[in-house]
C-alpha cells in the first residue's frame, strides 16, 4: 500500500518522517552496524535542517494519523541517539552526541522541555567521564552549549537551567587542570562563556574557584597564544556572573596590579626604580586591604618564568586585551573606571623605547637588552589597544584627561616609526575626534598634520624622482606653519632634527595601510573642525590631499586592467587606498573655510573622471562626491518664510533653476535629486518652516551619517555664503536714492569685505529693479527690499560660478533666452 | 518619546512640568526659585536648577528626581550662581557665579573639576555647543567668550600664559540677556541678545560680528529655527519678533514681522523641533505654545495658579525615554530614582588626586535584553568529520612508515640468526672430526 502513495511535491508534509526514517536507516549507525563514512553525517544535519524534519507539525493542523507518524519518526530518532550516546564504543557515541547537539537546535518546544533533563546528564556523564576520548569531550562541551542556549528562550525554566549549568561547573574545572588539548580548551571557553552570558548565577558558588583556573592558564607556559586570547575574553567577562559594580571593580585592580607587577621585572633597569613602586601604591591606597593576587594566593608564579621576556609580553598583552574587552563590553551595572591608572600604565609602556637611562646601564646587558627590544612592540601595539578601548568607553568623559592624552599621543607620534604602530595611533586620533569635536580638533591639528604629511609623502614609487624635488618644499612648509603655532624656540630645533631624520626611513616604509589610516584622521579633522583655528595648517593639507589624490588615481586608472594579473589582495588594497583619498579630498572640498577651496576646479574634474571608471565602488564615490559639492557650488539657502514668488517677473528662472540642479541618474541619487528639486522650486515659491524640516530630515535618513554631516556643514557655508550676499546687497540699496532710512555708506562696508567689480558689476540688474520698483507703485517697502536680496542672491550665485563675470553675458541671463544661459552654464 | 516641558520662577512657585503633546500637568518640584538661565535637565536623569537667595553670601543648586516633588539633593557653591548648564549626556554640569567665576562640575561624583574667572561681572548665559566641547558665555558686563573646555584643562597651556578664551566679543553694550548657537558645527552660528535692544549674529569659526540687528524693545529671550535662517527674538513688549538671520535691513521689525497677544513681557523662549513647536513664556505666569507656520499659539499651559503669579523666566524642553516593558518600567524609574548623584562640591581638590580619577559610566540604556547565544553543533561536525579525515589519513601513512620500519629490522634480525646458527653447525662439526681421530 506505502509503495503505492504519491507526494504533491518537495513540501509536502507526508515527506517528512519518510525522509527521517530514510536518514536513519541508512547513514546513522546502530549498536550492531559499524560506522562506515563519516562525511554522511554532514548530509545528515543539512536535510534535517533544510527540510527542519525534526520539527513535529502541531496536531491541529493536520490528521491525526499524519501527526502520529511524524511523532513515532521523531521518537524512533531520538530513541537511537539515546543508544548511541549510551554506547561504549567512542566512535558511536560521538555521532550521538553531536546528533543530540543538531536535535537540541531543531526538535520542538513540547519534545525539548520534556526531554532535556535526561539528554543533559547523559551528555555531562561524558563530560565527567576520565576514560571519555578527546574528541568525545569536544563534542559534549558543544551540545551542552546548545542545549543551555536552547533552554534560555524558556523564561519559565529559569531556576531549573542554572542548577543544570552549576553542575557543568566543577567537572569543567577539573577538565582545565588536566593537559588538555586546544580544541578541547576551545569548548570548554566556549561553553563558559555561553553559561555566564546566559545563566550567570550558575557561577555564584564557584567563582573564585573558576578565577584561579582561567588565570592559571593565562599564566602558565604551556598555553598558545591562540588560547590565551580566548581565556582572557572570558575572563573579561566573568564578572557577569555577579553583576554588581564592586566585582568588576576588582577584576579591574586585580589585572592592573597584576600587569604593573609583570612589567616591574620587564623594565627592570630601563626606567626609574621608583615608577613601578608608584604604580602599585596608587592600585593599593593606604587603608585599603590589598586584594588576592590574580590567579589566587599564590598568583601562579614560578619563578623560572621571570626570565622569560617573550613569555612576560604574551602575558600583558593577554591581561591588557582582558582590560580592554572589559572596558568595551556592555555592563548592566554603573561601573567606576579607573582612567588615572589605566592612563599612566599606557603612558609607563609607551615611554620605554629600549634606550637605558644613563644612570642604569651597569645593571643591564647587551643581550638582555636585545631581548627586551625585540619584544616592545608586541607591548606597545597592546598598551595603544588598551588606550583605545579606555576612550571608547568613557567617550566624552574624558574632559578632565584629554589634554594628558593628547600630550602623550602627540610624544610617541614623534617617537614612533614602526608602520603598524602608528596605523593604531591614527585610529586612535579618530576616535579622539569623532567623541570630543571641536576642541579636540584644535588640539590635535598640528599632530595629525605633521604626521600625515610625513607618512603621505613619496605616494608612488613611479612618481619618486618628482616627489622627491616637491618633498622639501611641503617639509619646510609644515615645520614653518609648526614654527608659527609654537614658540618654544628649542623645541623648534628639536623638531627640526628629528623631521631630517625621519623622512629617509619613512620614505622606504609606509605601506598602503598606514596610508590609509593617516587619510582617514585627516578626513575626520577636516569633518570636525575643518574651520576653526585651521588657518595655519589648512592650505597645506588642501594640497597635500590634492597631490595624493591626484598620485593615487593618475597612473592607476588608465592602467586598470594591468591589475587583473596582480594577486586579489593587491588590487583590493589600491582600491582601498584610492577611496580613502577620494573621500579625504572630497571632505576637503567640502568642509568649511573662510574661502572659497582652493583646488575646486582640479577636484571636479577629478571626480568627474572617476565617475567614467570601471571600479564600481570608485565611481560610486565620485558620483556621491560630486553631488556632496554640488551643495558647495550652488548654495542653497533655505527660504525665508513669506518670501514672495519671483516666476511672473523672470520667466526664464524656471529653466535656469532646472539645469542648475540636474544631478547624476543613479538609484541611490534619485532621491537626493528629487529632494534638490523640491529645494530648487521652493527657492522661487513661499515656504514652510515645517517643510524645511521635513526635507532636512529626508536628507538626514536618506544619506549615510558622515555624508549628512558633509551635507549639512555644506548648508552651513550655504548660510555664510547667503550672508555675504546680504553684505553686497545692502551696498546695492545703498545707493537707490529713494531709500530714506539707509544709514550711511562707510559703516556699511565695514560689515564685510567689497570688492569694487563686485558693486560694479550688477548695475545693469539693478537698473532693472529700479524699473520694476517704478511700475509697482503699490508695493511695500518690506517687499520692495525682499526683491532687492532675491536678486542680489542670484546675481552673487552668478558671481560664484565664475571669477570674472562678463557684464554682457549676466545682462543676458535676465534679457535673453535659455540658449544664452546654457552657454553660461558651460563656460 | 515622552516630551515634557519644564518652567520655573524667580518666585517660589516651584517648577511645573507638562506633557507636550497632551497639556496634561505632571509633577510639580518644590521649593525652586532660579534665576534666569538657572534650570536645566541632567541628560534624562534628574532636573537641576540654581536657586536665588535673599543673602548674597553663597548660593545654592538643588536637584529633583523626576518621580519626587521634593528637592533631593541640595549644594551648596562659594557664592550665588546664576546661569547653570548641563551638557548633551548629562556628565557635567556648569555654573556661573556672580562675581563672573565659572565652575565646571563632575555630575556622577559632585567634583569641581575646573573654576576660572570668565567675566567681570555676573555670568548671566551659559550655553554648550552642539558637540559639547565649547562653552559660550555671556556676562552682564556685555561681553561674550568662546571657552575651549579641552584647553581649560591643559596646564601645560594654561602655564605659557595664553588667554584661555577661544573668541571675545565686546560689541554689546549693556547685559546680555541670551545665547543660541546652531547646528553648524565648526562652522555654527551664535546669536546673542541683550539689554541695548539689539541682537547680534557672530561666526563661531571666524570670530567675529556678522550682523547687528536694532529691535525696539529689550529682547529677553531666543530661540532657533532649525533651518539657520530664521531666529524668534522674545521681547519686553509682549511681541515676539522674527528675525532673519540674512536680514538687509538693521531693524527687525522691517524684516518678518511678529506675533502679540495681550500680556506681560516674554522672558524665555524655546523652540521643540518634534512637531516643530514654539513654547514662550511671560512675565504674567502663562507659557504658550506657538506653532511657528500659522503664526497662531496651540495651547496654555498656566504655571502659576490662584491670586499670586510668579512671572516664567524659564523654559525647557526635555525628551525621555520610555522603556517599553511596564514592569521593567518600575525597576528602570526606582532605580533612576536611586541614581541621584551627590551633592557638588565647592572647592577644586588637588591635582594629585585628580589623576586618581575614576570615571562613572552608566550602562547603556537597553542593556537589559537578553543574549543570544549562536548554535554551533552543526558546525562542529562538519569541523571533526574534516579532523578525522587528515587525522585518519596522516595515520596511515606514518603506521605504513613504521611497518616499513618494522620489517627491515626483521630482516635483519633474520640473517642474524641464520649466522648465529651457521656459526653454531661449524663447531658441533669439527667436534666430531676431533673425536673421530682419538
Amino acid at each position: 500500500m506505502a509503495s503505492f502513495e504519491r507526494f504533491d511535491d518537495m513540501c509536502d508534509l507526508r515527506l517528512k518522517p519518510k525522509i527521517l526514517r530514510n536518514l536513519l536507516s541508512e547513514y546513522v549507525p546502530n549498536e550492531k552496524q559499524p560506522l562506515t563514512n563519516f562525511l554522511s553525517l554532514s548530509k545528515v544535519v543539512s536535510t534535517i535542517s533544510t527540510h527542519k524534519l525534526l520539527s513535529e507539525s502541531p496536531p491541529a493542523s493536520i490528521d491525526q494519523k499524519l501527526h502520529a507518524k511524524s511523532k513515532s519518526a521523531v521518537d524512533d530518532w531520538v530513541a537511537r541517539l539515546s543508544a548511541l550516546i549510551s554506547s561504549d564504543m567512542p566512535d558511536k557515541s560521538w555521532v550521538g552526541i553531536c546528533l543530540i547537539g543538531v536535535t537540541c537546535q531543531e526538535c520542538s518546544s513540547d519534545r525539548f522541555f520534556k526531554s532535556y533533563s535526561v539528554w543533559f546528564n547523559s551528555l555531562l556523564s561524558h563530560l565527567k567521564n576520565p576514560a571519555s576520548s578527546r574528541i568525545v569531550r569536544v563534542a559534549s562541551c558543544t551540545s551542552i552549549s546548545d542545549l543551555l542556549t536552547r533552554l534560555s528562550r524558556f523564561s519559565n525554566t529559569k531556576k531549573d537551567a542554572v542548577s543544570h549549568a552549576s553542575k557543568l561547573i566543577l567537572p569543567i574545572i577539573k577538565l582545565l587542570d588536566e593537559d588538555s588539548s586546544e580544541a578541547l580548551l576551545e569548548g570548554i571557553v566556549h561553553l563558559l562563556s555561553t553559561i555566564v552570558l546566559l545563566f550567570p548565577a550558575a557561577f555564584h558558588s564557584n567563582y573564585d574557584k573558576i578565577e584561579a583556573a582561567i588565570a592559571s592558564k593565562i599564566f602558565s607556559a604551556k598555553t598558545s597564544s591562540n588560547m590565551l586570547k580566548k581565556f582572557a575574553h572570558f575572563l573579561a567577562l566573568l564578572p557577569k556572573a555577579k553583576g554588581d559594580e564592586g566585582t568588576w571593580s576588582l577584576m579591574m585592580q586585580k589585572l592592573l596590579i597584576s600587569i604593573n607587577v609583570h612589567l616591574n621585572n620587564f623594565f627592570q633597569g630601563l626606567e626609574e626604580e621608583t615608577k613601578g613602586t608608584k604604580a602599585i601604591q596608587r592600585l593599593t591606597p593606604p587603608g585599603k586591604d590589598s586584594p588576592l593576587p590574580l590567579g589566587g594566593q599564590n598568583g601562579g608564579l614560578d619563578d623560572a618564568s621571570w626570565n622569560s621576556e617573550q613569555l612576560i609580553v604574551s602575558r600583558v598583552s593577554a591581561l591588557m586585551f582582558c582590560t580592554s574587552t572589559m572596558l568595551t563590553t556592555s555592563y548592566k551595572s554603573k561601573i567606576n573606571i579607573p582612567v588615572g591608572s589605566l592612563l599612566s600604565l599606557v603612558e609607563r609602556v609607551l615611554l620605554v623605547n629600549g634606550s637605558l637611562p644613563r644612570a642604569m646601564s651597569p645593571f643591564m646587558t647587551g643581550i638582555q637588552q636585545e631581548l627586551v627590544c625585540a619584544e616592545l612592540p608586541a607591548l606597545h601595539s597592546s598598551a595603544l589597544e588598551l588606550l583605545c578601548a579606555t576612550l571608547k568607553s568613557i567617550r566624552s568623559q574624558l574632559l578632565p584627561y584629554a589634554a594628558s592624552v593628547v600630550r602623550l599621543v602627540s610624544s610617541y607620534f614623534r617617537k614612533c616609526s614602526l608602520p603598524e604602530l602608528r596605523i593604531k595611533l591614527y585610529s586612535i586620533t579618530t576616535t579622539l575626534l569623532k567623541s570630543m569635536g571641536i576642541g579636540m580638533a584644535m588640539q590635535l591639528a598640528q599632530e595629525v598634520v605633521i604626521n600625515a604629511s610625513v607618512d603621505l609623502d613619496q605616494t608612488s614609487l613611479e612618481a619618486f624622482d618628482v616627489a622627491s624635488s616637491k618633498n622639501p618644499s611641503l617639509t619646510n612648509g609644515a615645520l614653518l606653519q609648526a614654527c608659527s603655532k609654537k614658540r618654544k624656540h628649542s623645541g623648534v630645533e628639536a623638531e627640526n632634527s628629528v623631521f631630517e631624520l625621519r623622512i629617509p626611513h619613512n620614505h622606504l616604509r609606509s605601506p598602503i595601510s598606514l596610508k590609509i589610516a593617516s587619510l582617514e584622521a585627516l578626513e575626520t579633522l577636516l569633518t570636525i573642525g575643518g574651520a576653526l583655528g585651521s588657518d595655519s595648517w589648512r592650505e597645506s593639507v588642501d594640497n597635500l590631499l590634492l597631490t595624493t589624490a591626484t598620485n593615487a588615481c593618475e597612473g592607476r586608472w588608465a592602467n586598470a586592467e594591468t591589475y587583473h594579473c596582480l594577486p586579489n589582495k593587491s588590487t583590493t588594497d589600491l582600491v582601498e587606498f584610492q577611496l580613502a583619498a577620494l573621500r579625504a579630498f572630497s571632505a576637503s572640498l567640502v568642509s568649511p573655510s573662510r574661502v572659497r577651496p582652493a583646488f575646486l576646479a582640479e577636484g571636479l574634474e577629478l571626480f568627474r573622471t572617476g565617475k567614467l571608471q570601471a571600479g564600481m565602488k570608485v565611481a560610486g564615490f565620485c558620483a556621491h562626491a560630486l553631488m556632496s559639492l554640488e551643495v558647495v557650488i550652488h548654495p542653497r539657502a533655505l527660504p525665508l518664510d513669506g518670501l514672495p514668488t519671483l516666476s511672473n517677473r523672470f520667466p526664464e528662472s524656471n529653466s535656469f533653476g532646472s539645469e542648475k540642479h540636474n544631478t547624476p541618474n543613479l538609484n541611490k541619487l534619485n532621491v537626493i535629486a528629487h529632494d534638490g528639486d523640491d529645494l530648487g522650486n521652493r527657492w522661487q515659491a513661499k515656504a514652510d518652516v515645517p517643510s524645511n524640516n521635513a526635507i532636512q530630515r529626508t536628507l538626514d535618513t536618506t544619506l549615510p551619517l558622515q555624508e549628512s554631516n558633509r551635507l549639512k556643514v555644506g548648508n552651513d557655508l550655504a548660510t555664510v555664503v547667503s550672508l555675504s550676499v546680504q553684505d553686497h546687497t545692502d551696498i546695492v540699496a545703498s545707493e537707490n536714492g529713494q531709500q530714506a532710512d539707509v544709514p550711511e555708506k562707510v559703516p556699511e562696508e565695514s560689515l564685510g569685505p567689497v570688492t569694487d567689480k563686485d558693486v560694479t558689476a550688477p548695475k545693469d540688474g539693478y537698473e532693472e529693479v529700479v524699473s520694476g520698483t517704478q511700475e509697482g507703485e503699490d508695493l511695500a517697502v518690506k517687499d520692495s527690499l525682499m526683491e532687492e536680496a532675491s536678486i542680489g542672491k542670484k546675481i552673487e550665485s552668478l558671481g560664484e560660478s565664475d571669477d570674472d563675470p562678463i557684464p554682457s553675458l549676466q545682462e543676458g541671463d535676465f534679457l535673453s533666452s535659455s540658449s544664452d544661459s546654457d552657454s553660461d552654464i558651460e563656460s | 518619546m515622552e516630551i515634557t516641558v519644564i518652567a520655573s520662577s524667580s518666585i517660589d512657585e516651584g517648577i511645573g512640568s507638562w506633557d507636550l503633546k497632551t497639556g496634561t500637568e505632571q509633577l510639580q518640584f518644590k521649593p525652586c526659585a532660579s534665576p534666569a538661565h538657572g534650570l536645566t535637565a541632567v541628560g534624562e536623569k534628574f532636573l537641576a536648577s540654581s536657586q536665588l537667595s535673599a543673602r548674597n553670601t553663597s548660593g545654592s543648586i538643588f536637584y529633583w528626581s523626576w518621580t519626587k516633588p521634593q528637592a533631593e539633593v541640595k549644594s551648596y557653591p562659594v557664592e550665588p550662581i546664576k546661569a547653570l548648564a548641563a551638557n548633551n549626556e548629562g556628565t557635567y554640569l556648569v555654573g556661573g557665579g556672580i562675581s563672573g567665576d565659572i565652575y565646571l562640575w563632575e555630575v556622577a561624583t559632585g567634583k569641581l573639576l575646573k573654576k576660572w574667572h570668565g567675566h567681570y561681572r555676573s555670568v548671566t548665559c551659559l550655553v554648550f555647543s552642539g558637540d559639547d566641547s565649547l562653552l559660550v558665555s555671556g556676562s552682564q558686563d556685555g561681553s561674550i567668550r568662546v571657552w575651549s573646555l579641552i584647553r581649560l584643562f591643559d596646564d601645560f597651556q594654561r602655564q605659557q600664559g595664553n588667554t584661555l578664551y577661544e573668541h571675545n566679543f565686546n560689541e554689546h553694550t549693556m547685559s546680555v540677556t541670551d545665547i543660541v548657537i546652531d547646528y553648524g558645527g565648526c562652522n555654527a552660528v551664535i546669536i546673542s541678545s541683550s539689554e541695548d535692544r539689539t541682537c547680534k549674529v557672530w561666526s563661531l569659526s571666524r570670530g567675529k560680528l556678522l550682523k547687528n540687528i536694532i529691535f525696539p524693545s529689550v529682547i529677553n529671550a531666543l530661540a532657533l529655527d532649525p533651518g539657520g535662517c530664521v531666529f524668534y527674538a522674545g521681547a519686553r513688549d509682549s511681541k515676539i519678533y522674527i528675525g532673519a538671520i540674512n536680514a538687509t535691513s538693521e531693524y527687525g521689525t522691517q524684516v518678518l514681522g511678529s506675533v502679540s497677544e495681550k500680556g506681560k513681557a516674554i522672558t524665555c523662549l524655546a523652540y521643540c523641533a518634534d512637531g516643530n513647536l514654539l513654547i514662550s513664556g511671560s512675565e504674567d505666569g502663562v507659557v504658550c505654545v506657538w506653532d511657528p507656520k500659522s503664526l497662531r499659539h496651540v495651547r496654555t499651559l498656566i504655571h502659576a495658579k490662584g491670586s499670586r503669579k510668579g512671572p516664567v523666566n524659564n523654559i525647557q524642553i526635555v525628551r525621555k525615554t520610555i522603556v517599553a516593558n511596564s514592569n521593567k518600567t518600575q525597576v528602570s524609574w526606582k532605580s533612576r530614582g536611586a541614581l541621584i548623584p551627590p551633592p557638588l562640591e565647592k572647592y577644586e581638590r588637588p591635582v594629585e588626586d585628580t589623576m586618581d580619577g575614576i570615571v562613572t559610566v552608566d550602562p547603556p540604556p537597553f542593556s537589559d535584553v537578553p543574549v543570544y547565544s549562536s548554535f554551533l553543533s552543526a558546525d562542529l561536525i562538519d569541523e571533526q568529520v574534516k579532523e578525522l579525515q587528515q587525522q585518519g589519513s596522516a595515520a596511515t601513512e606514518m603506521e605504513m612508515e613504521r611497518l616499513k620500519l618494522e620489517y627491515k629490522r626483521s630482516l635483519q634480525m633474520n640473517e642474524q640468526w641464520q649466522k648465529n646458527y651457521e656459526n653454531l653447525l661449524q663447531v658441533v662439526m669439527e667436534e666430531e672430526q676431533i673425536g673421530g681421530t682419538n
